[in-house]
């Protein structure tokens, strides 16, 4: 994919340390780099502040130094034109589908008619048509994941932001929605340019992404960058992919 | 966007923190005392003098061990108790069909409406009764407070055994005695920690009204204890007394606390059950909570030592709310609605049929034993009182207990939302409300009385103060189960949930509104039902203060019931008719409102 001049979120110098009694422990030890449209997975060994990196691009939680700029504007707080997808999913389990949903944009000015319509368009998008008025609970782990992804759609979001977003489901239904996810963000009709995804699965990683930021354990540093120039839709067994998949796994280890 | 909740607050905060919002504690602390004690000074002159020339004063340590024994003999009867009946309903399912719903009954009676019957069996109405029979009644009842929750404690404790376990202990061979003692006990073991507690606020409960009570035209009960020199200041109008017996009281039950419950509650949490892979926003919360408690458990090497410790640590606020969580979750499933409506109509009958009958036989015993009849007493009930009074007296207590559920609610739920939100608020009024809640409601009486009833008692003013004191001393018996479960509940909202809402830049009072209340939702539900059960009980104290100082209501009718001008015959049957109109209408209450609440419930839970 051709990347244009300007990049869409710049993650500078960032570095995260939490104060503990006596010493502190630092996180994220100054990580850089541009993200531009593509399909971005961050990968590293667990624990290593991969989530912490996602929180601070999103707003969520603020880096100790550095900044994130999103357009050349530093990020403080959530952005309307960021969407996130969690491992958890994170649905409230009070609210329908259809509420679900509508909460994302629910803190826009649209009226809330429009917000519920668009909120059933995505909800037929990821394929739940007929749900809407379903509960989380009554949902299966891949449904419940479904109403995270058009939550996160209805924003009509820029940039989208995956926590490991396929590691609460079973292998079969991951594989499902990881092929929806890529057909979803490859559809023109979605303005969603920059997909960052942070995992902890290599081959999903190499799988999906266009490029694969690796970081290594706490303190967390970037120890590769890996671009991926493979024509999509990929085959899982490209030996490709396994020397990639390789590649990335020493760097961990 | 919303605060980091509590628990990653937790992870973070540092030990120069804690210490530093410690001291400002203590600084708050000893302000409010020493402005506390400016007020004792000006209003009652020379305070410290009533206390030194109080001739009880001396007793107090003796008072004190008088007491803590009453109670703990009391509480070995309880857990045998719950220990047998709980082991018994859980083991045997045809048993727990009549057993479940009569101790669904049973703790449905509010307690000090069944000290006149205690009385009245134990003691009679006849000559005074030597001070062992006065000592039984007391345990007696002392025990009918305590029962109750150590028993649902243990049945929920057995049924919340896996499976795989159990196939797994019988597969080994493990039957009888041994099973009892490897496996039951141990999983019984937390369950049977946190709901002693809860029988120990209930016990406490008593002490300030039970030791020094008259009763009829020739009992008086008085026995030395703590209860009693509070009680007694009361009567002589002795603010400065009172107020010393008070924090005497408070301090056994916070040593107590401290020394007891804490450190077994971080023992319990060890027997439970984990349950497969929990979501990882819940693992790190529980793991970064856990870190602290083993911190908190390695300081309990020496247990007086970490008693002042324990007071600055973080953790031990922490646990707080976590034991506040424990003891929503033993009252959830006190009250669990589907378990009841799966028991068969038989087994309900029948249980409600065992209740009615122990309440006709103790009425039958109480009149044979003066060889009165029955019917005559009926008789002279239906010219005393008829039904319509009794309904009428009935809605004018539920007014009351309805007045003191909104002031109680619309403050905790405020509080509760702050507390949650503002780590700052929390660290200053958590421990300060943990005491407050610590206090016995009945042991507050004595000193609204003295400050609202004494001073009006020639004024036109009075019918106004006693239903305000009235009310008050009502909402002392509700709001920290309020309190403590709304904080325990938006505590809990899980971290994603909350990271999801702020992502989606839903913030302030929308955040409140569509977050922070639904979410405390079910916990509001069971602080309810603990707040309407203490409700009911401070009911009965707090309607009659004095011959004339009171309000109408079913409390104060059941009051009048012992005075010593009334028929002797009349008496016991009141006594009996209000205890069973007051049952049947928590009964109803609970059955109409708060179990098809709990139902709608469900869907506010967050998945484990």
């Amino acid at each position: 994919m051709s990347q244009p001049s300007e990049p869409i979120l710049q993650i500078k110098d960032v570095a995260k340390i939490y104060p503990g009694e006596g010493k502190s422990t630092t996180v994220l030890d100054h990580i850089s780099f541009d993200v531009y449209k593509e399909f971005l997975c961050i990968v590293g060994p667990s624990g290593c502040g991969k989530s912490t990196l996602l929180r601070i691009i999103d707003g969520l939680d603020k880096p100790t130094s550095g900044q994130v700029l999103f357009h050349g504007q530093p990020i403080t707080s959530p952005s309307p034109k960021v969407g996130v997808i969690f491992q958890t999913f994170a649905l409230i389990p009070w609210k329908t589908v259809l509420g679900n949903v509508q909460m994302a944009i629910s803190s826009t000015p649209i009226a809330k008619e429009e917000q519920l319509k668009i909120a059933q368009k995505y909800i037929q998008d990821v394929g739940l048509e007929g749900f809407e008025s379903s509960y989380p609970k009554e949902l299966s782990g891949g449904m419940k994941q479904r109403v995270g992804i058009a939550r996160a759609l209805a924003l009509q979001p820029e940039v989208l932001l995956m926590d490991e977003p396929f590691s609460s489901l079973d292998a079969l239904t991951a594989e499902n929605l990881r092929r929806e996810v890529l057909d979803i963000w490859r559809d023109p009709a979605y303005p969603t340019g920059s997909v960052i995804m942070v995992t902890h699965n290599v081959q999903e990683a190499v799988e999906m992404a266009d490029r694969v930021v690796v970081l290594s354990a706490r303190p967390a540093k970037i120890v590769d960058d890996v671009k991926i120039d493979l024509e999509r839709p990929r085959s899982p067994r490209d030996p490709v992919l396994y020397d990639l998949a390789d590649r990335i796994i020493s760097k961990i280890s | 966007m919303p605060r980091p909740s509590l628990r990653r607050r937790v992870a973070s905060s540092s030990a120069g923190k804690t210490a530093s919002s410690f001291t400002r504690i203590l600084l708050v602390a000893i302000a409010i005392g020493a402005v506390g004690l400016l007020v004792i000074e000006i209003l009652v002159n020379g305070a410290a003098n009533s206390i030194l020339s109080n001739d009880l004063t001396p007793s107090v340590p003796y008072f004190a061990l008088r007491t803590l024994t009453r109670m703990t003999i009391a509480y070995a009867f309880a857990l045998a108790f719950a220990l047998a009946y709980g082991i018994a309903t859980a083991m045997n399912h045809r048993a727990s069909h009549v057993l479940l719903p009569l101790l669904d009954i049973f703790q449905s009676v509010p307690v000090l409406g069944v000290l006149p019957v205690v009385f009245l069996l134990i003691l009679g109405t006849g000559a005074s009764a030597p001070e062992f029979n006065q000592e039984v009644a007391s345990i007696i009842l002392i025990f009918t407070a305590m029962a109750w929750a150590p028993t649902f404690g243990v049945i929920a404790g057995i049924n919340a055994i896996p499976t795989d376990i159990k196939e797994a202990a019988h597969a080994y061979g493990m039957h009888g005695a041994r099973y009892l003692r490897q496996i039951v006990l141990p999983a019984v073991f937390p369950e049977l920690v946190w709901s002693s507690l809860l029988a120990w606020g209930g016990g406490w409960y008593l002490i300030p009204i039970e030791e020094h009570v008259s009763f009829g035209p020739t009992q008086h009960v008085d026995l030395p204890g703590i209860g009693k020199y509070i009680a007694v200041a009361a009567t002589r109008a002795d603010l400065g007394s009172a107020l010393f017996g008070l924090i005497v009281l408070v301090g056994i039950i916070f040593a107590i606390d401290r020394l007891v419950w804490k450190p077994l509650g971080t023992r319990a949490e060890k027997y439970k059950y984990e349950t497969i892979a929990a979501p990882r926003t819940t693992a790190t919360r529980q793991s970064a909570v856990g870190v602290e408690v083993r911190k908190y458990e390695d300081r309990l090497v020496s247990p007086v030592l970490s008693f002042f410790k324990s007071e600055r640590s973080y953790a031990a606020r922490v646990l707080e709310l976590t034991r506040w969580r424990r003891i929503r979750h033993i009252t959830e499933k006190l009250r669990f609605p589907q378990r009841i409506s799966r028991i068969p109509l038989w087994g309900r009958l029948l249980s409600y049929a065992i209740f009615i009958g122990l309440v006709l036989l103790g009425l039958i015993v109480t009149i044979m034993s003066r060889s009165q009849s029955i019917a005559i007493g009926i008789s002279l009930l239906a010219t005393d009182v008829t039904a319509f009074e009794l309904a009428a007296l009935t809605l004018l207590s539920l007014s009351r207990l309805l007045m003191a559920y909104a002031i109680a609610l619309s403050w905790t739920l405020g509080a509760g939302i702050l507390i949650a939100r503002s780590q700052r608020l929390s660290r200053l009024l958590v421990p300060i409300f943990d005491i407050g809640q610590s206090i016995p409601a009945t042991a507050l009486f004595p000193i609204v009385v003295i400050l609202l009833v004494d001073p009006f008692r020639n004024s036109p003013l009075l019918g106004f103060t006693l239903n305000l004191a009235s009310v008050l001393l009502i909402l002392t018996g509700m709001q920290w189960y309020l309190l403590f479960n709304i904080v325990g509940a938006v505590n809990s909202v899980p971290n994603d949930l909350l990271e999801a809402t702020a992502a989606y830049r839903i913030r302030g009072r929308r955040f409140v509104r569509e977050i922070l209340i639904p979410a405390s939702f079910p916990a509001i539900l069971i602080g309810s039902i603990q707040a309407w059960g203490g409700g009911w009980n401070a009911l009965i104290v707090s309607e009659y203060i004095g011959p004339n100082a009171n309000v109408p209501g079913l409390g104060s009718f059941l009051v009048q019931a012992t005075l010593p001008s009334k028929n002797q015959l009349l008496a016991p049957l009141e006594i009996y008719a209000s205890l069973l109109v007051m049952t049947a209408t928590v009964l109803v209450i609970n059955r109409l409102v708060w179990r098809r609440l709990l139902r709608k419930a469900d869907r506010y839970k967050f998945e484990a």
